[in-house]
Formats: structure tokens, sequence, C-alpha cells
């Protein structure tokens, strides 16, 4: 705090202070978190995390290839938790972004209201109600429409879809709400029609916001367990066999071993997994990122 | 820009407006909401010289220059009523419940300049190619011709020649100003519409920006909002003062531009 601060000299009331001196706590307090966090988890997983952790006795290539399955290592798991990210943000990447841009550019302020609170209501659901309300959705459809409805990679999808669907709206939203107003209008002043000012102008210029609504999405499908126990994750599958197959993932697996380890050795396969789990979230995100940088480069644009 | 669907010599001519001119407003009233910015002016603007609005903030000056453009429609709970009509090389047409007027030609016809330099967060290149592509649909092979002609009427292809690459926030505030002109400029209107050019630039910006708009006055219809009544002097052809939403007086060229004389009608 420099010495030239308006109002520097006043005296504050000792609440004041006390308030002052915790909020410049707060921040080194949640670092300190995040890195004994990360060490922990670095510490007890970092000796594990090897290839044989990911594949066994099975050699990578052909482990990889799908020509041998792996049954003592965690690279089922692995595309268990890919394809389910994948095959989640395809279901509800567009309805996502897409009522996202209908709020803050289209809606009404009355239909706003409507939907935010529908989104509020859809962000506050635990995810071992989206869980319990994919699997009674499929004894249901079993007992009515689909006599062979199952659990698995699909509707597990379908139900955590739900779950980040509010993440997408409203990063989606208020990434759009954070372009100034200036830049609308001039784009308006200019001749652009409605849609190619979303498109042209908008939307690169929200780009960040956009990708940070994204790569939170993409954290929230990738560890959440709630909703896939009930509706498709397995302890052991082998590699995802299709949309209707049940599938191993490595959230599923970290709750698993941790609840129910007969060997130390078993534990630090948790904590192994774990680790891993937190490198493909972040590797997921550095591309995301990477993508989001090439982008925006483009639309900023050389003279081409 | 498409004629309206009556001829301009069966629009009924306004009454108040005797003056040849290029814009007409004719009983405009601008609400937002309870709020009414605008109360029945009606008002001719030449198509020759600089026309300067003045008067305290919240007199309605900008909200004016937005009923030509239609610009008051992106805000909200906006309601217009009254007539506009405007002349782009073909006569008077109505702008308001004119259902052959595509609003996008109106703003391209209509070009606006800003208080704040606004300009896209990409490269002085593209801030100049996005519109002309997008808005004005220039073909691509097109586009560095128009480009360099627009930057040399503003005076910039010189300093920027080489740097069109560099990103538009890193030129000076004046260069910014003029690189918004350019911009405009390059989309070909016919009436140009300046909210408060230089009010964010420093004395000698706003001179480069003043020099330049004195230049244009004699090709485009200039509406222009100014701060300050001696800018208002040494540009106008004429001057109209508003108060509270009304036109509450009207200096044409040969009056008194003095800043006593103006600061005594606000």
């Amino acid at each position: 705090m420099t010495s030239h601060m308006p109002g520097e000299g006043v005296k504050r009331p000792p609440l004041f202070r006390l308030f002052k001196h915790c909020y410049g706590l707060a921040a080194p307090l949640l670092l300190f978190c995040l890195l004994s966090l990360l060490g922990f988890l670095l510490y007890h997983g970092a000796p594990s995390l090897n290839l044989s952790l990911l594949f066994g006795d099975v050699p990578p290539l052909e482990a990889i290839s799908g020509r041998r399955p792996v049954w003592d290592g965690l690279w089922p798991a692995f595309t268990g938790t890919l394809c389910l990210i994948g095959l989640t943000m395809g279901l509800a990447l567009l309805p996502g972004i897409g009522c996202g841009l209908y709020l803050a550019e289209y809606a009404s302020p009355r239909r706003k209201k409507i939907i935010d609170s529908a989104v509020d209501i859809l962000a506050g659901t635990p995810s071992i109600v989206m869980g319990l309300f994919g699997f009674t959705l499929i004894l249901f459809l079993r007992r009515t429409l689909l006599p062979e409805a199952n659990t698995g990679l699909l509707p597990a999808s379908a139900c955590l879809a739900l779950l980040v669907l509010p993440v997408l709206i409203v990063g989606t939203r208020e990434a759009l709400e954070a372009v100034p107003e200036s830049l609308r209008l001039t784009a308006a002043a200019l001749g652009f029609s409605r849609s190619q000012r979303l498109r042209r102008v908008l939307l690169p210029a929200a780009g960040q916001g956009l990708w940070g609504g994204l790569i939170l999405a993409i954290g929230r499908c990738a560890e959440d367990t709630a909703v896939i126990m009930l509706t498709g994750a397995v302890a052991n599958a082998g590699l995802p066999a299709g949309l209707t197959a049940k599938f191993e993932a490595l959230p599923f697996f970290v709750y698993y071993i941790t609840a129910q380890y007969q060997t130390q050795e078993e534990l630090l396969l948790g904590f192994g997994a774990a680790l891993l789990l937190l490198l493909l979230a972040g590797g997921l995100t550095l591309l995301a990122h990477g993508l989001e940088t090439g982008y925006r480069r483009r639309w900023q644009g050389g003279k081409r | 820009m498409t004629e309206g669907p009556e001829a301009p010599e069966n629009i009924p001519e306004p009454e108040a407006v005797q003056l040849p001119g290029s814009v007409h407003l004719q009983d405009l009233s601008v609400n937002f909401g309870r709020h009414q910015a605008l109360k029945n002016i009606t008002a001719a603007f030449s198509p020759k010289g600089i026309s300067v609005l003045v008067g305290r903030s919240g007199s309605g000056k900008t909200t004016l220059l937005r009923s030509i453009n239609r610009l008051n429609e992106e805000f909200d709970a906006c309601a217009t009523s009254g007539q506009v009509y405007a002349d782009f090389g073909q006569g008077l047409i109505p702008l308001y419940d004119n259902p052959d007027l595509f609003l996008p030609d109106l703003r391209l016809r209509a070009g606006m300049l800003f208080q704040n330099p606004n300009l896209f967060p990409v490269s002085v290149y593209r801030n100049l190619a996005l519109p002309l592509q997008l808005a004005a649909g220039f073909p691509k092979a097109e586009l560095p011709d128009r480009i360099r002609q627009a930057l040399t009427s503003v005076g910039l292809w010189k300093e920027l020649e080489n740097r069109l690459d560099l990103p538009a926030e890193r030129l000076s505030g004046g260069q910014q100003q003029r690189l918004c002109l350019a911009r405009t400029l390059a989309l070909e209107p016919r009436i140009l519409l300046l909210d408060e050019p230089t009010a964010s630039l420093d004395v000698h910006a706003a001179k480069e920006i003043e020099d330049l708009l004195l230049q244009l006055a004699g090709r485009y219809t200039v509406i222009m909002v100014s701060h300050s009544l001696a800018q208002a002097g040494r540009l106008g052809s004429r001057i109209l003062v508003c108060e509270e939403g009304r036109l509450s007086a009207t200096l044409d060229a040969g009056a008194d531009f003095s800043e006593e004389m103006l600061a005594r009608l606000l």
C-alpha cells in the first residue's frame, strides 16, 4: 500500500483493520492450500506414476491399439474418462453455448429472469441427485418404452451433460456480457448485421471467457463420480466397447480403490490414479488454452 | 440504399422545413422508458459545411445524432415517434417505418464517429478490413487498395504503411481516432455523424482531427456534437443549441459564433 492513497491517515476502526489483514491473507492461503494439495498428491502418487500404472504388464503399443486387454493398469479407465468427456461435451456444447448466447443477446428481460432461475436450480442440483435421476430414468424406460435400456456410456454422458450445462450457459453468458458495450455499439454503427456482430465481433472478443467456461465444464466432467457410478461406471469393464457398454473411469477408480483397498500398494495405486486424472484435466486445459490462443491470433490477425 | 415506397416528390414536405438540406427531422421525439430525451424536434441539416450541436450534458445532443443512424434502437426501451428523412443521393427517403430500408445499409451511408476511439481489439489492418468485407461486402481483392486510400485520406498511411499488423490499441489516442475516421470513410458514407470526436484527445491531436473535418465538410453532410463552444465556433457553419430535448436556438452562417455569444445561449 502506498502512502498516497486517498484517505490515508484517517483512523479506521480496529474491526476494519482486522478485516483488511484477513483478506490480505486470503490469497496466500489459497496458494498454500493448492500447493500442499499438489505436494501431497505428488508425494504419494509420483512413485507409482509410470507406464505400468497405465498399462500393467502389457506392452503400451498393443494396449493402445486394443490388441491386448489391460487388466491391471489404468488404461481402460483413462480411455473411459476421455470418451466420457468427449461424449458429454458433444452433447452439452451446443445447447449450453446456445442458451448462453440467447440469454446474453436475444432474451427479453422477463424471459431472462425465468431461464436464469431454471439455470440456477440446475446449477444447484447436487451431482448425486443427477445420478439418481439418470438411474430412475433408466428404470422408467425399461418398464415402458425401452425394455433393453441399461446403464452405460451414453446415459452417463447424458446425465453429466445436464450437470455441466449450467457451467457452459453461465460461462458463455458472462463472457459475452463482459464485452464492452462500446464494441457492440461500434459494430452496429459500422453496419454489421446482428448475426455478423455476434459471430465476427462479440464472440471472438469474448473468446477468453468462453474458453474459460469450456475448461471449467471439462474439469467438472472429468472429476465427477456420483453421476457415473449410478449410471454406467464399473470397476472392471476393459476399454469402452460402445455407447451402451459399461465403462471404467478414473474418478470412479479412485473412489473405489480408496474405499476397498486391501494392501498399501492398492492405496498408492489410488494416488497414482488421482495424479493421472489431474494430469489429464491439466493437459486438456493446456490444449484448450492453446486452441484459444491460436484462434485469437487468427482473429486479431496480421495483414491476412 | 433502396428508395422508399414513396418517391421523394410524394413525401409531404414538412412545413417547418424550408431550407435545402440532406437530413430533415420532423416532429421527432425519442423516449427511453419514461424519460423523454427528445421532444418534437423539427430541423434540417444542410449538405455543405459542418452543423454543430451544442448544449449541456443530458440535453439530447447525442440522442439527436443517433436518431439519424437509428442507433438509439440498440438501447432498451427506446421508442421513437416522428420521422427523419435523409438524402443519400436519390432524394429524401424516410428512415423510420420504411420497409425498404435495410438498417445496416442506413448505417453504412450515415457513418458515425464516437467520443472514444472505439477500435476493435485487432490489428490496424483488420480494423479496416472487417467492416469493409462484412458490412459493405467488398471483395477481398479490393481490400488492400481501399484500406490504403482510407488511411491516406486521414493522413495515416505514411505512419502506418509498414505497421498494419500492429494491434490497433498500441496507436496513440490521436492516431486511434484518425483510424476510426478512416474506418468510417472507407465505407463511403454520405453523411458523417460525429459525437464529440475530439473530447478524449489532447490539444494537438484534436487540432489534427479538426483540420481533417474541415477538409471533409465539402464532401459530406457533417453533423457534429461538440462539448467545446470554442470548437463549435471554429468548425461550425451552423450551430444548433439543444436544451432539455428541444432545439432552443439556431445560429446560421454569418451570425456571431464567438464563445461569449454561445455561452449566453446555453
